[in-house]
């Protein structure tokens, strides 16, 4: 019984669950995916456009410094620049609005500089090997990579020829490292994110916060980042999954590097993230709960139902059992009833022949006489047993009546009586004489009374007390059963009024008397409560109303 | 006083014959049968005054042998026997036109005291319509 409601208790739950949780999971995994996805692209399209932003930024810092210099180039005369004074004058109009040039040298077509500004002993010095002037000597405008150079300390130069009139002389300036990196690192966003410049060699022209410092080898293969601007997925060399925008300048072969973690999002997105997470989460627990206590809640009225279902089935068994026994009784009682008649006949006729003056003269008449009389009082005595049964049957039947309470009493613990005796029980009636008649089924009301009696008996043990009562509360007429036994357990309670529950050992209560008695006295109009003080024995009480209360 | 008479109808042998040899030894002019159609037919050769009656029988019972015999001579008077359990008949009987039910087992007594009286009443009618 138990395991069944279990079973059935599991079932319902795994149901509800699969069906309440997989389309909402699916749904949430579903979303949380595309979601990831989503946000994903957006970080690469806003890389991509940081990137793009960036390299513009650069490309237009680089290109502002080569025009000023172009220009000074232009408009200077290599006499005049060949001024140590002429060229500091210059150097600091240049550095007037921003500190980008650090150095600045005029140098003529043999390498030899003519004159020098900037921080450094670099007076004089012949730069005729050098790969810049190599290069801007060919291309007349020329911006160098990162190179340790003559003071051994990375930098990088703009070189420009002017070669109008007269001898070409070449204006090259030292572009300040810290400003560059300065304007390269702004690219870079979050704690892990990165932003650096490559050459086509693949050396780092800035310096990374991860990859590596200025001139090491970026740890990546320049040969493979395709023209133009990119965004790819790729793992470092250091393990971390990263997002890379790669954007080559327009104007030289640098390649403008951004890195970063696709986990670190933005602060909106990770806020969308966490409630792409919770809702879900918080979702499934709600239905878990709910689910679970909904089972609980369903089964505990299942069991309810089915115990009163069969509480019921019992008492309509038990009614119908006690009809058709009726039925029985009656039928053998008058087929009993014919043959007691007829000798009843005979013998009274025998009795009639038999008279004092015939007797007289028989050998021994006065016995013939007696046991004519015994005979006719045999015959009392199964008349009434016929007589009891034609009654029960008749009361089988559910028919109400008017009833005197007390002589019911007195009928039902007839039953008992014997039984009382047998168990040396101090019986005490205390009928009150002055009780109205109560309508009420006899049958049904034996029945209760027969169950009180039989519990108290029960309860009662040997040598125990019993007191038998009625009275009347106010419209209603009661009987009360007092026992001497143990008492009806406070943890117990109205669980008496259950049906199956019994506390008599198993096999000898099926529980139902009481719950059935309760429903008998409900049906009746009637109450069946009990008393029991703490040591003091259980006292059952049933109560119908009297038929003066029945007009309302 | 001419003898009464009376006739006794049941379908119990044994009880029948002792009953009609117990009310002749009490000086009534008793007969028996044993079944409603045996009554009917008795009746119809020698009517008795006063019909003691069995309610229960086999085939014709003893109320449908109560409206046989009034429906042919309405002025003879019937006493029901009934047993416990149908006593419910016994008022039927009455409300048919019997005079009386008594509850088996009766006391001859009491018996012959109630045939009494209904022959009484069977006089009297007799004599007001007559």
């Amino acid at each position: 019984m138990i395991k069944h409601y279990a079973r059935l208790a599991r079932r319902m739950t795994l149901v509800s669950l699969v069906v309440a949780l997989l389309p909402l999971n699916v749904l949430g995994v579903g979303t949380y995916y595309y979601f990831l996805r989503g946000s994903q692209e957006k970080l690469k399209e806003e890389m991509m456009v940081r990137a793009v932003n960036r390299a513009e930024a650069i490309e237009l810092f680089l290109a502002e410094r080569t025009a000023v210099l172009e220009a000074l180039a232009h408009s200077g005369q290599l006499a005049l620049l060949s001024d140590q004074h002429e060229l500091t004058k210059v150097f600091q109009i240049l550095n007037r609005r921003t500190w980008s040039f650090l150095d600045l040298g005029v140098i003529d077509t043999s390498g030899n500089q003519r004159s020098y500004v900037g921080p450094y002993p670099l007076q004089h010095q012949n730069y005729r090997d050098a790969e810049w002037f190599q290069q801007v000597m060919l291309r007349r405008v020329h911006i160098s990579d990162v190179f340790l150079g003559v003071r051994k300390v990375p930098h990088f130069v703009i070189a420009v020829k002017h070669e109008d009139e007269g001898e070409p002389w070449i204006l090259r300036a030292t572009i300040d490292s810290e400003v560059f990196n300065r304007l390269v690192r702004s690219a870079q966003v979050g704690p892990s994110g990165d932003a650096y410049i490559v050459n086509s060699r693949g050396q780092l022209q800035t310096p990374s916060r991860f990859a590596g410092g200025i001139l090491m080898p970026a740890e990546l293969d320049i040969g493979a980042v395709p023209p133009g601007n990119t965004v790819v997925e790729r793992v470092s060399p250091g393990g971390r999954t990263l997002f890379t925008a790669f954007t080559w300048l327009s104007s030289m072969p640098w390649l403008l590097v951004v890195d970063q973690d696709p986990r670190e999002m933005p602060g909106p997105l990770k806020l969308a993230r966490w409630v792409d997470l919770s809702i879900p989460l918080a979702a499934n627990l709600l239905v878990l709960a709910s689910v679970l206590l909904l089972v609980r809640l369903f089964i505990k009225q299942l069991q309810a139902n089915d115990r009163e279902r069969a509480a019921l089935d019992a008492q309509v068994a038990h009614s119908a059992r006690l009809v058709s026994l009726g039925r029985m009784a009656a039928g053998v009682a008058h087929e009993i009833n014919n043959p007691l008649a007829a000798i009843g006949e005979l013998t009274g006729e025998l009795q009639d022949i038999l008279q004092p003056e015939v007797l007289a003269q028989l050998p021994e008449g006065d016995i013939c006489r007696d046991n004519l009389t015994k005979i006719m009082g045999q015959l009392e005595r199964a008349r009434g047993v016929t007589h009891r049964m034609l009654k029960f049957a008749r009361s089988a039947e559910p028919t109400l009546e008017m009833l005197d309470l007390n002589q019911v009493v007195r009928e039902s613990f007839s039953f008992v009586e014997k039984e009382a005796r047998f168990h040396n029980l101090a019986v005490e009636l205390k009928l009150d004489p002055g009780l109205p008649l109560i309508p009420a089924d006899r049958a049904q009301l034996q029945q209760v009374l027969l169950n009180l009696l039989n519990n108290a008996l029960d309860a009662a043990g040997q040598n125990g007390k019993l007191l038998i009562a009625t009275d009347r509360d106010g419209a209603f007429a009661q009987v009360r059963v007092t026992d001497s036994g143990p008492g009806v357990p406070p943890e117990v309670g109205e669980r008496v009024f259950d049906p199956f529950f019994t506390t008599k050992a198993p096999g000898q209560g099926t529980g139902l008397g009481l719950s059935i008695s309760h429903s008998i006295m409900e049906k009746m109009g009637g109450t069946l409560t009990f008393e029991s003080p703490p040591g003091q024995g259980a006292t059952f009480i049933a109560s119908l109303p009297t038929a003066g209360s029945e007009t309302g | 006083m001419s003898q009464c008479k009376v006739l006794v109808v049941d379908d119990e042998r044994d009880f029948l014959e002792s009953l009609v040899r117990r009310l002749q030894r009490r000086g009534l002019d008793a007969r028996g049968a044993g079944s409603g159609m045996e009554a009917l037919k008795l009746m119809a050769e020698d009517p008795s005054e006063v019909v003691v009656l069995d309610v229960k029988m086999p085939d014709m019972d003893g109320i449908a042998t109560l409206k046989a015999i009034k429906d042919r001579d309405p002025k003879v008077e019937v006493i029901l026997l009934t047993g416990h359990a149908s006593v419910g008949s016994g008022v039927e009987g009455v409300e048919l036109g019997a005079f009386d039910y008594l509850i088996k087992p009766v006391k001859l007594d009491d018996l012959i005291e109630r045939i009494r009286d209904a022959r009484e009443r069977g006089q009297l009618m007799r004599r007001a319509f007559s």
